[in-house]
């Protein structure tokens, strides 16, 4: 070998260096087993290498400053201020130390235990590693007051080790060029050096380290210099982001090893509201990236500590189970770094820590969590409540899939059982009938156009039997045997697959009472939350099935509502009869019929509802008569002020006999009205009675029907006169003779009707109406849901009782 | 401005064209999702027109808290 003829022509190196020189070779001949690659990996490698040996030094508490720069041929300087590699001859290898160091593989681990009691070395292959990767690599080493210098090519001395000049500061250079026969890499990215360069900055504080970049017009340097060590590493890891508690939890401490070393632990931490999770280990500097004994002792432990808070705190008690460690570390961003002398690392890439050091960390991390949780109740209340809501998630999304996963009860097509699936295949074509229960689903089922209407009977489970309550919600089997039904999944983007719908129509068909409305918000609600493409591409309806059927002779009419019913039954009513106004006698009566008096008696109607509602408020009739008088001034909470239409108004409610008394409301610097309820409860008509719409409605309605209310009315029909007293027997005369010569029915549920009946009046296209469902609709009406059916009985409540009147619109 | 609507689990407000909508997050929906799959939506007869009478009158001397049930 040409190498070795040469060496001995020098007559410098023994048969022993010969060795060495062979172990650098394997270095060359295979690369990749000792830096991993020959790419950018692991070019940068080599500069870690050297930077490490340095940052060694410092970890013995010798270096304060580290030096890396990038020069214009990508060659590149380490530089630091520690102790200077030894430059003694070493007493078996006969040269110096230095040398030694840099072309005896694994030479570094002979210092090790002498030198250093902690030493990271990255994968410990030595800066010999590096040399015999580099083209030329030149070392300068300042100690014992002189200056001392070497160079290398590809590994092999240009000289020995030569005392150069004095100094009177310490240290070691080391420049190299990566040899590009080898690397197939030689460019230097500024980006990935700063990014472990820094890291190993905050991983040992009050370490600076400077990178500098000569390559560029302008010279580029940065420099990592961080006393608050990894406390600081966490603020930067959380950068940008929301944190859940300002300072990072930090705390560091030691134990002793039974070899007599010493195990130093440092541990930061901090939340931020998202959901992932940001955890860096490191043994020694050396970013394990497969954890090891070190993070799965961190790991249990702030699980273990994190449960405890959380029973201390006693959020937990509507929590089933303990928080699991996927959990507590939702948005949790942690370093744990340990340093110990002769870490025993795993795998390939020794990306794992395998020293028995677990019980060490679980152990401290108990101990300081716990003590930290003690004393920030605050924080710890958000860290447990962060990871309560996890694991709601966690199980929230366990029972989601559950959902769509292909179960139970399904026929051989994969289609539910309940469903009674139409002939045509033609989607478009297609309709499904929600319909609302077994019996009604029936009757459709008899009554459908079995060609091209299919339908699937939902019952809507009733909860609360024993209270007499009907709460109302789908079952999860309903809203499977749905989801299947519809074929388009559910969620957005790739889940939901709009070409897989399998019905042109979706038709909710409810009866037209308090329950059919449930249920067909309950619908709505979820088809709007998770199968949202359904309305916005027009696919939902509501059928329209009618709430009467009016029937007279042969002919018979049916009618949606109670209002359109009212106004059908005035239409006939009036068709040949007309009334006059406050008088008997007086030939020159006003007189009114056709629209005018029928719109005349549906505003009556509406005042006869409203005042029934108002009277369940106030508890007496007597009150809701006086409140009603249109002469009255006293409309809004402005007419309280006047103590004089105050007193007006408690007046006449005492010609009534009620126990009336006046008196100061202090709160509203108002007067207001007391008086004794027939149950002998006292209530009071005050500022807050005068925003109540029932009162208000019914202001509003007087005064609107006092253009006509002008009693003792005078029915005249034909030739027949006919005296009534007031409104109300008005009102009801007029609907009585309405009724006289008709057969009403009035329809409590779908399952009223026979077959026949509910396709000519709802499911027969040709004759039905739909109302179609439009997303616009949802924009005010999905907070009203998400009150209706939140688990807030009290805001639900209190959400009723204020929107009473508003109530009717919920019915979309 | 365009129009936003609370989302149904937190609560933050989600503008009415936002892809997501009316959930915040992908997060939020799955949860939603979950309270659908474990039966947790119930609307209950107060919601209704005609079941106003049923709603248990309050005492009038009461405090609003004394009349959940």
């Amino acid at each position: 070998m040409a190498i070795t003829a040469e060496n001995n022509n020098t007559g410098i190196y023994d048969s022993s260096s010969i060795k060495v020189l062979e172990g650098l070779e394997a270095v060359r001949l295979r690369p990749a087993m000792y830096i991993g690659s020959t790419g950018e990996l692991g070019l940068h490698h080599l500069v870690y290498e050297v930077v490490d040996n340095s940052v060694d030094e410092a970890l013995a508490g010798y270096c304060t400053e580290i030096g890396v720069t990038i020069h214009i041929d990508n060659s590149i300087t380490i530089v630091d201020n520690g102790r200077g590699i030894p430059v003694d001859i070493h007493p078996e290898e006969g040269v110096s130390a230095a040398q030694v160091v840099l072309t005896k593989l694994h030479a570094g681990g002979k210092f090790d235990s002498n030198t250093y009691k902690v030493s990271g070395g990255l994968h410990g292959v030595g800066v010999s590693c590096v040399n015999a990767l580099a083209e030329t690599l030149h070392v300068e080493i300042w100690r014992d007051k002189s200056t001392w210098e070497q160079d290398y090519e590809r590994g092999i001395p240009k000289g020995p080790l030569t005392r150069t000049g004095k100094s009177n500061k310490t240290g070691t250079k080391i420049t190299f060029k990566a040899d590009p026969t080898i690397m197939d890499a030689t460019e230097f990215n500024f980006d990935t050096l700063a990014q472990r360069l820094r890291q190993l900055a905050f991983l040992n504080k009050g370490l600076k380290i400077t990178l500098t970049d000569e390559r560029g017009e302008n010279i580029r340097s940065e420099e990592f210099f961080y006393s608050g060590g990894i406390s600081e590493f966490i603020k930067h890891l959380n950068r940008g982001k929301a944190v859940l508690h300002d300072k990072p939890i930090h705390f560091e401490g030691e134990r002793e090893l039974p070899n007599g070393g010493k195990l130093t632990i440092e541990v930061a931490l901090q939340y931020n509201d998202s959901y992932s999770e940001n955890v860096f280990s490191f043994a020694n500097n050396i970013n394990t990236v497969d954890g090891g004994s070190h993070l799965s002792g961190f790991r249990s432990a702030l699980t273990r500590s994190i449960n405890a808070a959380a029973q201390q705190s006693g959020l937990f008690k509507d929590q089933k189970e303990n928080l699991t460690g996927d959990d507590v570390r939702e948005g949790l961003t942690a370093v744990i770094s340990v340093k110990l002398p002769q870490p025993q690392f795993e795998g390939q890439t020794k990306g794992k820590l395998n020293s028995d050091i677990q019980g060490y960390v679980v152990q401290l991390v108990n101990e300081k969590l716990g003590e930290y949780f003690d004393k920030n109740p605050a924080v710890t209340k958000k860290i447990v409540t962060k990871a309560i809501e996890a694991a709601r998630a966690r199980e929230a999304a366990r029972k989601a899939r559950d959902l769509t996963r292909r179960k139970g009860a399904l026929d051989s097509g994969g289609l539910p059982g309940k469903l009674a699936d139409c002939q045509e295949r033609d989607p478009d074509r297609c309709e499904l009938f929600l319909v609302e229960g077994e019996s009604a689903g029936g009757t459709a089922k008899s009554g459908r156009d079995r060609r091209y209407q299919a339908i699937l009977p939902l019952k809507g489970k009733i909860l609360n039997v024993e209270k007499a309550r009907y709460d109302k919600m789908l079952s999860h089997e309903e809203i499977r045997a749905m989801i299947t039904a519809i074929g388009t999944g559910i969620g957005k983007g790739d889940e939901f697959d709009l070409a897989k719908l399998r019905y042109g129509k979706i038709i909710i068909m409810t009866d037209a009472d308090v329950d059919g409305s449930h249920i067909r918000t309950l619908l709505l609600t979820f088809f709007f939350r998770h199968m949202q493409p359904l309305i916005t591409r027009g696919k939902v309806f509501v059928a329209q099935p009618p709430l009467y059927r009016i029937k007279k002779g042969k002919s018979e009419k049916y009618i949606k509502d109670d209002k359109e019913f009212t106004r059908e039954i005035l239409r006939r009513a009036t068709e040949n009869l007309s009334v006059e106004l406050g008088s008997t006698t007086n030939p020159v009566a006003e007189k009114i019929e056709g629209p005018e008096l029928r719109s005349f008696l549906m505003l009556l109607d509406e005042l006869a509802n409203i005042s029934r509602r108002l009277e369940r408020r106030v508890r007496d009739a007597r009150v809701v008569d006086v409140l009603s008088d249109v002469t009255l001034p006293f409309d809004t909470k402005a007419d309280l002020q006047n103590e004089s239409s105050v007193k007006a108004v408690a007046e006449r409610l005492q010609q009534t006999k009620l126990d009336v008394a006046v008196e100061r409301e202090d709160e509203h610097s108002a007067w207001m009205i007391s008086y004794k309820d027939p149950t002998n409860a006292t209530r009071y008509i005050n500022t807050e009675f005068m925003t109540m719409p029932e009162f208000r409605r019914v202001r509003a309605l007087v005064k609107q029907a006092a253009r006509f209310n002008k009693p003792p009315f005078t029915l005249v029909k034909d030739a027949q006169r006919q005296s009534i007293a007031n409104w109300r027997e008005l009102l009801e005369t007029v609907m009585n003779e309405g009724k006289r010569e008709v057969t009403v029915q009035r329809y409590k549920g779908l399952g009223e009707m026979n077959a026949e009946q509910l396709w000519s009046t709802t499911m027969n296209a040709e004759t039905r109406t739909l109302l179609q469902v439009d997303l616009k609709d949802f924009a005010e009406t999905e907070p009203i849901f998400s009150t209706l059916m939140g688990e807030d009985v009290e805001s639900r409540r209190k959400f009723i009782e204020e929107n009473a009147l508003d109530v009717r619109n919920l019915d979309v | 401005m365009a129009q936003t609507i609370p989302c149904p689990i937190c609560g933050k407000p989600v503008a009415f064209d936002d892809p997501d909508m009316p959930f915040c997050s992908d997060r939020c929906r799955l949860i939603d999702l979950g309270n659908w799959a474990s039966e947790k939506y119930v609307i209950s007869t107060p919601a209704g027109p005609n079941d106003l009478e049923e709603i248990p009158e309050t005492q009038p001397q009461e405090s609003p808290k004394d009349r959940v049930q």
